[in-house]
């Protein structure tokens, strides 16, 4: 009998001890609720607490939570539709208030969803694309792209700096969305964008954009080479004709000395006899006629008074 | 880790001590049944093993009192002391657009899944690209892993692309592509890290590393044809530039050839004028001996020498109208060359 007044004994032992004592998790904190009155402070420190057995503990977690937005599809200022993904981390602040509120995490996500999604919207549709997708410190010099043919954009100012940027975007929707938050109990540690994509149908206009670009550089490079191309070729024959006629200048040149040295030196040498040398010159170019060559000489020549002779042996 | 194990050995001689009182006056077999019971089981959970590359975290009424390093440990039983381990030592990673499924035969495999939501992103001229990357990081501080954030590998994926959206958003897509790799990386690096510190996420970021970078796969064509089209700049490039270093040398050596060529003849035409006055000279010389006689002689060896050649001779005289034919000398003319050419 010992033994079931021992295991008596150790059952209430057990009720007592599960009802008055309880542990306290190094995430959590917790509210004791008495008949659905929240009784004393907030416990916050972890370890084995005591409550009286007819109240409950309401158990709270203490470490930062995820809340994940839905993708939602909103317009820009500039009427393009985007798809935008938003994440944020909050904390149970004041559990009490918490507990009032919004009862259970639960809860909180739904008002969260409200919030944060409202503030999300509201911000994104009075901004262009721009300022969500650069940041403040957005710095591009036009003049250094790779092709000069990408700065020609109608639709996109590649130099203009963004008014907010991304981060101070994702600030201004924290400050906003924070306001709303001390009566839920609940601390906004950050909200951010967590993607922002086009959606499908502005994505394919978009594609077919980038192809269009990207032909237009392919096309820029070709004429490019074409253009260097010819570019080397007319200088090669600029090149070539100033090689050849500064080749023939030259040889015009030592021709003309030598035709005037080879002048002078006949001068020099007939100048002595020009009778003479007529007469000589004469001669010599009859005996460079050809065969069956016709002569025509006046009948009171030198030559035709020989040629009798000649013809009369 | 001392005070646990102090803490520990006390509990165990508490145990020991009321097991010792407890055994002597119910004398019950059943009772001593269930104590021996009790001791077994308690003996079974008060022992633990942390392995190498583990910290164990050890919570007593849900409070954690300490970190224990790899190596065999006592926690008091019955829930009392609870454990939880964490991987401090391991590099653990984060893929994101792509998934590693397993390794086969020495070789990474891949999933086939297309993960675009994730790698899609939008670059600072509002163009897509699509960019995979992977986060290595390590837990530095286990309380904080387990304590400070509910779903600490969730915030640090959601941060992650987040923060690389953010810095490929702040870059041209050209420049994601191609020569801001290595500062997109530390750049997101640096700032999940600051989040991280921000949250006291007990996270340490070894490494953001790019994987693919590319443009979307429609327009993926698109690109290949920018670099053909660069490859053939530079083919017609070096084509012209090919024919310069052809045609240039050879007009060179044309013009070099021209000017030698003239000064051939300048030196032909020098010599011959020189050589032709020396002659003149030498004849004048000898004439003016005995000028009558050496123009008759002259006359005579010139005619002998041309008649040969003369096909017809046309006489012309003063008032006549027509040339004269003296003599038709050709086909005699021709009979003497014939016979002179066979002596």
């Amino acid at each position: 009998m010992k033994i079931i007044t021992a295991i008596v004994i150790a059952a209430i032992l057990y009720i007592v001890g599960s009802t008055v004592f309880f542990t306290l998790d190094q995430a959590e904190q917790a509210i004791i609720v008495q008949f659905g009155e929240p009784i004393g402070d907030v416990i916050t420190e972890p370890g084995l607490k005591m409550k009286a057995p007819w109240q409950q503990v309401r158990y709270f977690d203490k470490r930062l939570l995820v809340w994940d937005g839905d993708v939602t599809q909103i317009p820009t200022l500039g009427r393009e539709f985007i798809l935008v993904d938003t994440t944020a981390r909050w904390r149970i602040s004041d559990p009490l208030q918490f507990l009032r509120s919004v009862r259970d995490e639960q809860g909180a996500r739904t008002r969260l969803d409200d919030i944060i999604d409202s503030v999300v919207r509201d911000m994104v549709s009075s901004t262009d694309l721009e300022e969500i997708v650069r940041s403040q410190d957005w710095n591009v010099d036009v003049e250094q792209l790779e092709d000069p043919a990408l700065a020609e954009r109608d639709d996109v100012d590649l130099s203009q700096s963004p008014k907010l940027g991304r981060e101070l975007l994702e600030q201004e929707i924290l400050a906003r969305a924070q306001r709303l938050m001390p009566e839920l109990g609940i601390e906004l540690n950050d909200v951010r964008i967590k993607r922002v994509n086009y959606i499908e149908s502005v994505r394919r206009q978009v594609e077919n954009r980038m192809i269009a670009e990207r032909q237009s550089i392919a096309e820029r490079f070709r004429s490019e080479g074409q253009g260097r191309s010819q570019e080397i070729l007319g200088e090669m024959e600029r090149e070539l004709r100033s090689i050849e006629s500064e080749a023939a200048r030259q040889a015009e040149e030592i021709r003309g000395d030598a035709d005037a040295e080879a002048t002078r030196i006949y001068g020099e040498a007939f100048g002595a006899d020009p009778e003479f040398y007529a007469f000589f010159r004469t001669l010599e170019s009859y005996r460079t006629l050809g065969p069956n060559s016709t002569l025509m000489l006046r009948s009171d020549s030198d030559f035709f008074r020989y040629l009798e002779d000649i013809a009369a042996d | 880790m001392v005070q646990s194990n102090r803490r520990g050995s006390n509990a165990l001689e508490d145990v020991l001590a009321s097991l010792n009182t407890g055994q002597k006056p119910p004398r019950s077999v059943i009772g001593g049944i269930i104590v021996v019971f009790v001791l077994v089981w308690a003996g079974f959970t008060s022992f633990y093993t942390v392995q190498p590359e583990e910290r164990a975290v050890v919570k007593r009424f849900g409070e954690v009192i300490g970190i224990n390093d790899p190596g065999l440990h006592f926690k008091v039983p019955f829930g009392i002391d609870r454990v939880e381990f964490v991987a401090t030592e391991r590099v653990l990673k984060q893929e994101f657009g792509f998934r590693t499924t397993g390794s086969r035969g020495g070789r990474t495999t891949y999933s086939d899944a297309v993960l675009e939501d994730e790698s899609l992103m939008l670059t600072g001229d509002l163009n897509m690209i699509d960019v995979e990357w992977v986060v290595q990081y390590r837990i530095n501080d286990p309380i904080r892993f387990l304590y400070e954030l509910r779903e600490p590998t969730r915030t640090l994926r959601d941060i992650s692309e987040s923060v690389m959206r953010r810095v490929a958003g702040n870059r041209l897509g050209s420049e994601v592509l191609t020569v801001g790799r290595v500062e997109i990386q530390s750049e997101a690096r640096e700032e999940i890290q600051e989040i991280m510190e921000q949250y006291r996420a007990g996270i340490h970021i070894i490494t953001v590393e790019l994987q693919d970078v590319v443009p979307p796969p429609v327009v993926q064509p698109a690109f290949n044809e920018v670099n053909e089209a660069r490859q053939e700049r530079e083919r017609m490039i070096n084509e012209a530039q090919k024919r310069v270093n052809q045609e240039i040398p050879r007009a060179q050596g044309a013009a070099l050839r021209t000017v030698a060529e003239a000064q051939g003849y300048a030196t032909e035409r020098v010599n011959r004028a020189l050589g032709e006055s020396a002659r003149f000279s030498a004849v004048l010389t000898e004439y003016r001996q005995a000028p009558e006689v050496t123009r008759s002689r002259l006359y005579l060896e010139t005619l002998t020498q041309i008649l040969p050649n003369i096909g017809q001779i046309l006489v012309v005289q003063d008032g006549q109208t027509g040339p004269l034919p003296l003599l038709d000398v050709n086909r005699t003319g021709d009979r003497r060359r014939e016979g002179e050419g066979s002596r």
